[in-house]
């Protein structure tokens, strides 16, 4: 039987398990860096890192992981915090690396032009609602879970989905049709 | 299209965007980079039972056979109501602190 992620953070609290530690950023790793590359404008390398740096914070600081919300709503957090850090950090624009970008989807799956518009439709988003949109949209989260992640209050993050996902409808309106 | 419909066309082009990254080594380095295990609970608790014991019977002996013990009671036992009370409150008291810090730090 596979261990729920409580069982493996269970493990890592217990005894320092590094194997249990390692199935749990197995399990998370591809949802941590795929939000992070979008909130980094897909700047593939930057995103690692700051992945990797959300899964170290999280070792350290697993012991406040209370079991609440769900363990991948947790990571979100901290993944969402390291952005921010990093950003103030820099506090400067990072470009679009089309080129890797492309190569880590599969072309066959989704129309390229398509992916390229809806690629250029979220990046022209303000922050707060292309985090929001991403969030609850494409990684599931409810309005609550995503208020806790951005820690905001629930009627922002409302808002922030409803505004990003109209403009996101208005730049995408050709495609709709089609 | 009716607006569901948009809805539903939006929310699954994004989430054809949340294509599933390869680890490609991403776990490995995460490892990698993990501070050097600690010691199992079991063992640290074996080595402070083990302390605790050692130490216990060191101040035993150096003790002269605990005679200090006895000193202590009759000490107290000496001591007024008044003296005793106070005594009582300020372990009570300190008992409080230690036990308020490390509920304290705990839901840190």
């Amino acid at each position: 039987m596979e261990l729920t992620d409580a069982d493996l953070v269970a493990r890592v609290l217990l005894d320092d398990d590094h194997h249990a530690f390692a199935e749990l950023v197995r399990r998370h790793q591809s949802t941590v860096r795929g939000l992070l590359r979008q909130l980094t404008r897909t700047d593939v390398a930057l995103a690692d890192d700051l992945a990797q740096e959300t899964f170290l914070r999280a070792y350290k600081h697993i012991r406040s992981f209370r079991g609440e919300a769900r363990f991948s709503t947790w990571l979100y957090r901290i993944a969402y915090n390291c952005f921010r850090e990093d950003a103030r950090r820099r506090k400067e624009l990072v470009g679009i690396d089309e080129a890797k970008w492309q190569a880590e989807h599969d072309p066959q799956t989704v129309d390229p032009a398509l992916r390229h518009d809806l690629m250029q439709a979220l990046q022209i988003l303000p922050l707060h609602e292309r985090s929001a949109v991403l969030l609850c949209c494409q990684n599931g989260l409810s309005h609550d879970e995503a208020a806790r992640v951005l820690d905001i209050p629930l009627g922002t993050v409302k808002t922030n989905v409803l505004r990003g996902r109209e403009k996101l409808k208005r730049a995408l309106a050709a495609w709709e049709s089609k | 299209m009716d607006e569901q419909l948009q809805e539903d066309w939006l929310d699954a082009r994004l989430r054809d965007e949340a294509a599933y990254l390869d680890d490609a080594g991403f776990t490995a380095t995460v490892v990698q980079r993990l501070p050097p295990k600690r010691a199992s609970s079991k063992f640290r608790a074996t080595v402070l039972i083990l302390v605790t014991i050692l130490g216990s019977a060191l101040a035993y002996v150096l003790s002269g056979g605990g005679q200090f013990i006895m000193e202590g009671i009759a000490r107290i036992g000496s001591l007024s109501l008044l003296s005793v009370g106070l005594l009582a409150l300020c372990s009570a008291l300190v008992a409080t602190a230690v036990a308020g810090a490390a509920a304290w730090s705990k839901a840190r």
